[in-house]
């Protein structure tokens, strides 16, 4: 299955002002799309609108043809979207089969098996500890695992949200460059949320660069890297305008 | 040893009315977070409809189905129509035991107004009794024990093996994410409700076979051995409210024929108290950093 | 109406509202949630019963209970308040800051059920289910307790009694340790993180509540001269809070209304219910409990306030005192306006003679005022913090950054004391303060901000201000008691300094609303104002320039450079580098929890290793 993100004209926050104004991307099948910027530039918050779990003031978000826009997360995730959040991405009392398996809710039962065989395959050091609970798991397994679970519905869209947050360099440049490209050359559209700028506009077909809640720029990763502007307005923030 | 074989029969029945209650209670706890203090309230409103039952010449057995139904109806009105709006407002958990406990007076005290306030009794038999070793116990007794193992069973499997079961432990332990797994969480906590609610109803009936005569105000004791259990085995766990409710169910019995009965329930009192103290989240639950 | 039906009334409507004003002033504007509330008020009343009784064989010995010693009025009525106290002390471990607020309620919940069935079947302790009579009432031995003039003077003497009460409660409330105690309501982490001493405060809370419900308990049990099991069931808590929430918690006016509408209206209106033999006898009672709790769930969703709700504290200018709007009692005294507001903030933050001016013992330029030592944080098999060791030295803005993920929050937890180190020591002022809880070290200096909203939602932003002041004559029970012309000097300079900050920042219009109204980034700078209030000698601040505008993130950093100058040290976790360029030297680089280098912020962006990890990682 795959299918095009499209997200036109995003407005949301919490309740009080918006935290992004206006924003749209696209990301099509097969590619690997990233959003970098500073802390507090809304890249998160933007995740969760395309996830449903904020639901935007403005804006529609479009995956393929059909119109997910404020629509409840759990749909969206019946809709082909997987989301893996930044915190809280396990379901930690439950076993690392228990947390594949929820990840395959939506899976019939025989399906499951093979799935959880597949998603072995990718990351072999979550095969050795099935029985483990999750809540014992190191930084860089919960992460493989918080990307299993994603993995078992083999989603058409993949919305991550900083999954190299706390991994060592050498882990996370292999979690980008082996397992998040290759989602994407098995067909799905990936959209990654990082910090490690460099690092993720090595994958990427594209980048959008935020701040202050907006689209500050956007562009291959050749034409950014050249680009003064672009490591200013990723470092600079808010503050040196 | 005759007096501890005794108590040790009526520490199991204890045990079983107690396994049953306790492990609805804290299911409701996990998946909702809220503590709700009416459970006994229900309880005894579903023992007095399977009353009614029995009153209009049915078998009590009928009656008891009739009141599982009951309480689990009621239990879903009661999370669907008051604790989720409540909630939806952000409502603290002080804010939700306070209203569960209006919730307790007008379900509790409703029964009262509707049934009057004299003790009632279930027109039974207690079957033939049977014995092993000193130990004596009615049918009906063996069929409460054999009721909760069933339920205990039944709820190890719902939890470990069925996919319901696992949504209910995925809800439980993080509602955002079951629902980015594409669970529907609304329709998971409506049903965690009804079962627990059936709980709550069998509970109620098994309770009032038990004790013999009751009244709308029996289960307010009561309550305080489901709290103890709960917390002993730490709330939201339903294997630890089963384990919780073997210890308190024995505790209480063999000590009420050692020292005046009217005192067992301090058992389960010092137990509530010393879990709140020392370990909130029980034997078996996560100790928070 | 007869003399007696309104003399019963009166006597109950006096031992009622004092009864919900002392739950009042320990739940609504306490925090403290006691689900067991009439015990105390049962304690009083059996307390005053054997004070006041002859001994038990007396009257053919028909009764049985410990004590009967027959002592005269006042002593059983003060007693009664002892007792109430007194049990309050045992409970307090359920008030200590680790346990959620239900399960304490619920713990005291179960208290009262138990208590109420021991009892009821110890038979020698208190005469069990049949309870205590022929209780002596007051100077019986002088006076005909059944004359009229006897009873009109008892039924003035309990209205005064809950006159008084009224008016101790509002001076407890209207004190500066009330505001503390409102605070510590409304937060109880931050309240913590500012010195305040939650347990004392609690266990001050339930005590003071507890002999307020046994002095009501001696005085009603004075009057009805029994006093049984019956009376005091679990559900009588139930009614009280219902009192106290419908009149208005917070209010201590409104637990006065609440207790007229709530019990005692209860009472009067079921006895203009027609009774009839064919309703069975129970109904109407039963129906009592229900109206009960149908009312508690109806105002906890409409109204949630109450009636009354709690009064904004409104503090005028200077010059005419602290009251607000209320009663003229107070206002009337005309006070000396204040010293006139120092024009900086620095001498705001530092007033002459209290604790934060440049000490002579005090650290100097350059001396290590915070060292950490291997701090390591693991939890569940997560590492969070991994052997951190560093040092922040005296007069510097020391800044604090790294990726997410990377342990700065939880690191600058453990600083304050808000989370316990695994392993490591902290050493403050050359004083080991790894074991300290978090409001002992916010005395001693070490103050905190938080990453998300923090304010104080109930509060004004001025209250908010002043509850961080760490030296108030008034923040305690005693300088309570003691009244405002104990604490007014102090409250007054401490509100000099507070509108100066206030201007400073340009939040002087918003003094008198509500914090939580503010938007995010005002609310960010209440933060910042309140943590300066508490005089620190090292702050400790959690993205404090996060979601505030630029020019005022530079103003506020350019103020924290003034006062690192005078001696303040800082310790700021930031994302915005820039901020980093512009205030802070030394900086501190972090990732996956352990310290990857410490520089300047330009050395920092020179090193490999750290742009790797996080720059443009």
């Amino acid at each position: 299955m795959s299918a095009e993100l499209r997200a036109s004209g995003i407005t949301a926050g919490y309740g009080g002002d918006p935290v992004i104004r206006d924003i749209s991307l696209h990301v099509a099948p097969g590619q690997v799309v990233s959003l970098v910027g500073a802390n507090g530039s809304g890249k998160s918050t933007l995740l969760k609108s395309l996830a449903g779990v904020v639901r935007p003031s403005a804006g529609t978000v479009m995956v393929g043809d059909r119109d997910l826009t404020g629509r409840a997360p759990e749909d969206v995730a019946r809709a082909g979207v997987g989301y893996v959040p930044q915190v809280d991405d396990v379901f930690v009392p439950l076993t690392v089969r228990e947390n594949l398996e929820m990840g395959g809710y939506l899976l019939r039962p025989s399906q499951v098996r093979a799935r959880i065989e597949a998603v072995v395959m990718v990351f072999p050091r979550l095969g050795t500890m099935l029985t483990r609970q999750a809540g014992k798991l190191s930084g860089g397994e919960r992460k493989m695992l918080a990307m299993g679970r994603v993995l078992m519905l083999e989603p058409a869209v993949f919305l991550l949200d900083e999954p190299t947050a706390n991994l060592a360099p050498a882990v996370a440049r292999t979690l980008l460059e082996e397992h998040v490209r290759r989602l994407a050359s098995d067909g799905a559209a990936v959209l990654i949320v990082e910090q490690r700028a460099r690092a993720v506009l090595a994958i990427s077909d594209r980048t959008y660069v935020l701040a202050g809640g907006e689209v500050r720029m956007t562009g291959t990763p050749a034409e950014l890297s050249v680009s003064p502007a672009f490591v200013e307005s990723f470092l600079g923030g808010t503050v040196a305008r | 040893m005759t007096i501890f074989l005794a108590s040790l029969g009526f520490g199991l029945v204890t045990a079983s009315v107690l396994a049953i209650a306790a492990v609805g209670f804290t299911l409701q706890f996990g998946v909702t977070d809220v503590l709700n203090l009416a459970y006994g309230a229900v309880m005894i409103a579903a023992a007095f409809i399977a009353y009614v039952v029995n009153q209009a010449g049915v078998s009590i057995w009928v009656g008891l189905v009739v009141a599982v139904a009951a309480g689990a109806l009621g239990s879903v009105l009661l999370n669907a129509g008051v604790y989720t709006p409540f909630q939806r407002r952000g409502a603290s958990p002080i804010t939700m035991v306070i209203v569960s406990l209006g919730m307790t007076l007008i379900i509790e005290f409703g029964t009262q107004a509707i049934a009057g306030g004299t003790s009632v009794s279930y027109s039974m038999g207690q079957g033939p009794a049977v014995s092993a070793d000193g130990l004596v116990l009615s049918t009906v007794q063996l069929v409460v024990i054999g009721l909760s193992v069933v339920v205990m069973a039944g709820t190890h499997v719902l939890l470990r093996y069925t996919r319901l079961g696992k949504a209910m432990r995925a809800t439980a332990a993080n509602k955002n994410l079951a629902r980015n797994c594409g669970i529907r969480t609304a329709r998971v906590i409506t049903l965690t409700w009804a079962i627990t609610g059936a709980l709550c109803g069998l509970a109620g009936v098994v309770f009032a076979m038990d004790a013999g005569s009751f009244d709308a105000t029996s289960t307010d004791l009561f309550l305080i051995l489901i709290l103890a259990a709960t917390f002993l085995g730490g709330p939201g766990q339903a294997y630890g409210a089963m384990l919780g409710a073997l210890v308190i169910g024995l505790a209480t019995e063999i000590s009420a024929a050692y020292i005046t009965p009217s005192y067992k329930y301090v058992i389960a009192f010092v137990a509530l108290l010393a879990m709140l103290g020392i370990r909130p989240s029980g034997l078996l639950g996560e100790r928070a950093g | 109406m007869s003399s007696y039906y309104l003399i019963n009334l009166l006597v109950y409507a006096a031992v009622d509202a004092m009864a919900c004003l002392g739950l009042s002033q320990q739940f609504g504007v306490g925090g403290v949630t006691n689900f067991g509330f009439i015990i105390f008020q049962a304690a009083g009343g059996y307390m005053a019963a054997i004070l006041a009784l002859p001994d038990a064989s007396a009257n053919g010995g028909f009764q049985s209970y410990i004590g009967g010693l027959n002592l005269p009025f006042p002593v059983p009525w003060i007693g009664a308040a002892v007792a109430g106290g007194a049990l309050a002390l045992p409970f307090t471990f359920l008030v200590g800051r680790r346990l959620r607020g239900d399960f304490a309620a619920v713990g005291l919940l179960v208290t009262a059920v138990l208590l109420n069935l021991l009892v009821t079947n110890y038979r020698p302790l208190l005469n069990g289910d049949a309870g205590l009579s022929l209780i002596p009432q007051p100077l019986q031995g002088e006076f005909d307790p059944t004359s009229s003039s006897y009873q009109w003077i008892f039924t003035a003497g309990a209205i005064v009694c809950c006159a008084l009460v009224y008016l101790l409660v509002s001076r407890i409330t209207n004190s500066p340790y009330g505001r503390s105690l409102r605070a510590m309501r409304d937060n109880d982490t931050v309240a913590d993180s500012l010195g305040k001493n939650l347990l004392a405060m609690r266990t001050t809370m339930l005590v003071t509540g507890g002999a307020i419900a046994g002095l009501s308990g001696g005085i009603l049990v004075s009057y009805i001269t029994t006093w049984s099991p019956a009376a005091w069931g679990y559900a009588e808590t139930v009614v009280l809070f219902a009192a106290v929430i419908i009149g208005g918690a917070g209010n201590h006016l409104g637990a006065v209304l609440g207790a007229v509408l709530v019990p005692v209206g209860f009472e009067e209106v079921t006895r203009y219910i027609p009774t009839s033999n064919s309703l069975p006898p129970n109904l109407i009672p039963s129906l009592e409990w229900v109206a009960i709790g149908l009312l508690i769930v109806i105002f906890l969703w409409v109204r949630p306030q109450g009636i009354l709700p709690e009064r904004r504290r409104v503090i005028r200018e200077a010059g005419t005192g602290l009251a607000d709007t209320a009663p003229a009692a107070a206002a009337a005294v005309p006070v000396p306006a204040g010293p006139p507001p120092p024009e900086s903030v620095t001498a705001a933050a530092r007033p002459e003679g209290q604790r934060g001016s440049p000490d002579p013992q005090g650290p100097r330029s350059g001396e290590v005022v915070l060292r950490a030592v291997e701090v390591t944080r693991e939890f569940g098999g997560v590492c969070a913090v991994a052997g951190v060791s560093f040092e922040v030295r005296h007069g510097t803005v020391t800044g604090l950054i790294g990726p997410n993920g990377a342990g700065k929050s939880t690191l600058l937890a453990m600083l304050a004391g808000t989370l316990p180190v695994s392993a490591g020591q902290i050493s403050y002022l050359d004083q080991d303060v790894t074991g300290l809880p978090a409001y002992r070290r916010a005395r001693l200096g070490l103050i905190r901000t938080f990453q998300l909203a923090s304010e104080f939602k109930r509060l004004t932003v001025l209250e908010n201000l002043l509850s961080a002041v760490p030296v108030n004559g008034g923040d305690s029970m005693r300088g309570a008691l003691a009244g405002p012309r104990y604490w007014r000097g102090d409250e007054q300079a401490a509100i000099a300094r507070a509108r100066t900050l206030l201007k400073r920042f340009g939040l002087d219009e918003l003094a008198n609303s509500y914090a939580g109204d503010l938007s995010g980034g005002q609310r960010r700078l209440v933060e910042i104002m309140r943590a300066l209030m508490a005089e620190p000698q090292m702050l400790l601040l959690d993205e404090p320039m996060a979601g505030v505008h630029p020019n005022l993130a530079r103003r506020i950093g350019g103020e924290l450079m003034s006062l690192a100058a005078e001696g303040l040290t800082v310790l700021m976790v930031e994302h915005e580098l820039a901020i980093m360029d512009e205030f802070c030297d030394p900086v501190i680089a972090m990732a996956e929890g352990a310290v990857l280098a410490q520089g300047t912020m330009a050395d920092l962006r020179g090193r490999a290793e750290v742009v790797e990890a996080y720059l443009v990682g």
